[in-house]
Order: C-alpha cells, then structure tokens, then sequence
C-alpha cells in the first residue's frame, strides 16, 4: 500500500492539481484587473502615391502615407498577469465594391510598466498602405483607431481600444511620384 | 524487484492481464474522446497546440501551449493571433502561428474575380444565386517577431482565407508543451515513456 511510488505518485498528483488552482487563480483574476487606458489619436492629411504593386500584379498600385500623432497611458492595463502589450494603430474603410477593409499601419510591443507612455509626434506608417483594388480612387474617408491585445503570463487573450480618430479622414487623389 | 513482480504477475493469471489491458485501453479511448469532443465544442481540428517556433517571441516561446476557437459565425479581425495552414504544395505542412495584420471583407457573394490580383475599375457584377452564408474574407498575417509579413510563407497564394486557418490563440499556458518537442527532438525519450507505462499498467496490483 504505502510503496515509494505510490507516494510519489500521490505526492506528484496533489502538487500538479495545486499548481493547477494557482494557475486557473491567476488567470481568472487577470479579468478583475486592470482598467481602461486613455490615449488620442491625431493624423495629418494622406499622402498617396502611384507606387509599384503588390507581388504577382506588375502593375501600379496606390500606396498611402500616413503620418499620426499619438498620445496613450497604457499604465492601466499593465498588473501582475500581463507579460507584454502589443498595440497598433489600424485603418478601417470601405471601397468603392463595398469591401471592408482594416489595415494595421504600424504597431509597437509594450514590455514594461516604464514604457507605457506612448509619445509618438510625426510617426510614420510602418507596413505598406495599400488598397486591394489598387487605386484609393472614390473610397470612402478612413477612420484610425488605436488598440491593444494584452497577453498574459497565463490564461486569456485581451482586445481592447484605447482611442479613435473623431473624424474620418478621406485618401486625396494619387499624385506621381516627384523624381527629386 | 524484477523477479518479484514476475511472480506476482504469475499468480495473477490471464484475466488480470485482460483486465489491464482493458483499462489502458479505456484511458486512451477517454483521453481521445475529451480531445475530439473539445475540438467539437471549438469548432477546430485541434484545438490545443504547442508553439513550435520563434517567429511571436516575446509573446510565445517554443514549448508554450495556446488554445485555440474557431466560431463559424465570427469573422477574424486585425489583431487575433491565427493558426493556418496552407497546404503542402511543396514541402512540409507546418502549422504557423502568426497575427493579421490585414482583413478584406468581401461584399456577400463576391465572385472569385473579386480576389483583387487585378486591378478592376468597374463593378463586377455579383450571381443572380448565391448559397454564402458567411462573407469571403482576404487576410494577410506577420509573425511579431518578424520584419516582413506571410506573403513568402503563402506558397502562391495573394491571400490567407478562412479555409486555411485552423483556429484562433484564446488563451495561453506557458513550458508545458515542451515536453511534446522533447519527444520529437529525442524520439528514444518517446519509447522509453510509453513502454514504461505499458509496462507499469500490465504489473500492477490494483
């Protein structure tokens, strides 16, 4: 009855299910934790250039440029159960077919509570803004908003939005691009 | 300690064995039932899965487990982490684990000219019928620890689409797949593991 496995084996099994509790403790509490963060999103008027397509399409193809402004406090969201932000400023608009569309312009990983300021003047975007029907031509006006996805240590996923342009901001006409 | 089981095992007979066999047989039939069962609940074909590369440091390490859903009445959005697969043309089919950075959602019905490889300026026209339940949507995916996005990674294709992905990260419990790759990395670890049991199952008492 009372052999060195089985009390290994029972010792083993009351210290997995413990660790367990733990674990679910945390990750439940991750819920409670945390508050909303406050920040502002600002963009300057688009650029867009006539620019050299995606791959397999040889062809032109508009690419946006887009400067923002962006002030955030994400100290809010950092507690014990957060191992890292990872927050991104997305465009959402409707092309002239009625597709919807949401691009992520640029985005950045948060890893500590010191860098949760966000202070960013004239940032640029950091992937390529392109439109799938390659021309910015009569789509509607853009709306940007600026949101996170916190990752805990353990357990669930968290989406959130920190901020919102108060207006769209609309894609002017395609200009060449100027040789200089 | 050999000798002695031998004997014990002996004295137990036939029906012992069967019996053991039996219960072996009924924790893997359970442990398999509660695995397909939860992919049915999830709507995924594998709803647990261990993070077998870099590419999401310093979210995911190698080793971490992410559960994963996959709703048929939901649409992906910018920001959810995606499992996909994009069939093995040429090489191996390597589930990857990366993040959308883009979504295109299609008007319902879309025709398949709609995929945007060309440019269209007129409006093309949609089927008179069409049995869509749930709008097609392009997507493109980047690792975060990656400078480029998937394009590389699509083997061909312009767009990652509903039908390649497997499921989307929900939650996340860090090491405890390593144990997985441990096995795969030393494949003797693997038989020694699950002869051990076999064994440990046939011998014992209760």
């Amino acid at each position: 009855m009372h052999t060195l496995l089985s009390r290994v084996n029972n010792a083993s099994a009351f210290m997995s299910s413990c660790m367990m509790t733990l674990l679910a403790a945390i990750a439940i509490s991750s819920f409670f934790l945390g508050s909303q963060p406050t920040g502002e999103v600002g963009i300057s008027p688009v650029k867009v250039f006539a620019a050299k397509g995606r791959r397999h399409y040889s062809g032109k193809q508009d690419a946006a440029f887009v400067n923002f402004n962006v002030t955030a406090d994400l100290a809010p969201l950092f507690h014990w159960n957060t191992k890292q932000l990872f927050v991104s400023l997305e465009a959402e608009y409707t092309n002239m077919h009625g597709v919807q569309n949401t691009v992520v312009i640029w985005d950045k990983i948060i890893r500590r509570k010191q860098d949760a300021q966000l202070h960013i003047e004239g940032g640029k975007n950091k992937y390529a803004f392109r439109e799938v029907s390659t021309s910015f031509k009569d789509v509607s006006p853009a709306s940007y908003a600026l949101k996170y996805n916190l990752m805990p240590y353990v357990g669930v996923l968290q989406y959130g939005e920190i901020a919102r342009t108060s207006d769209d901001v609309p894609f002017p006409e395609a200009q060449a691009k100027v040789a200089s | 300690m050999f000798s002695e089981s031998l004997r014990d095992f002996r004295r137990l007979g036939f029906r012992h064995v069967l019996l053991q066999v039996l219960n072996f047989a009924s924790v893997i039939a359970s442990g398999l039932m509660m695995w397909k069962g939860l992919g049915l609940i999830t709507n995924t074909e594998s709803p647990i899965v261990v993070v077998l590369s870099g590419s999401m440091e310093p979210a995911f390490y190698r080793g971490d487990l992410l559960f994963l859903t996959n709703p048929a009445s939901e649409q992906y959005k910018t920001g959810d982490i995606t499992i996909y697969r994009t069939g093995d043309r040429n090489g191996p089919d390597i589930p990857i684990v990366h993040r959308v950075i883009e979504t295109h959602d299609m008007p319902l019905c879309a025709p398949e000219s709609f995929a945007f490889t060309k440019p269209t300026r007129r409006q093309p026209k949609l089927p008179a019928q069409c049995t869509d339940k749930v709008p097609r949507q392009l997507m493109l995916t980047k690792g975060d620890n990656n400078y480029a996005d998937d394009l590389e990674l699509y083997r061909g294709l312009d767009w990652l689409e509903r039908k390649h992905i497997v499921g989307k990260v929900k939650g996340f419990l860090p090491y405890i797949g390593y144990v997985t790759i441990a096995m795969n990395d030393f494949p003797q670890l693997k038989y020694a593991l699950l002869g051990g049991l076999g064994l440990l199952a046939l011998i014992q008492r209760e």
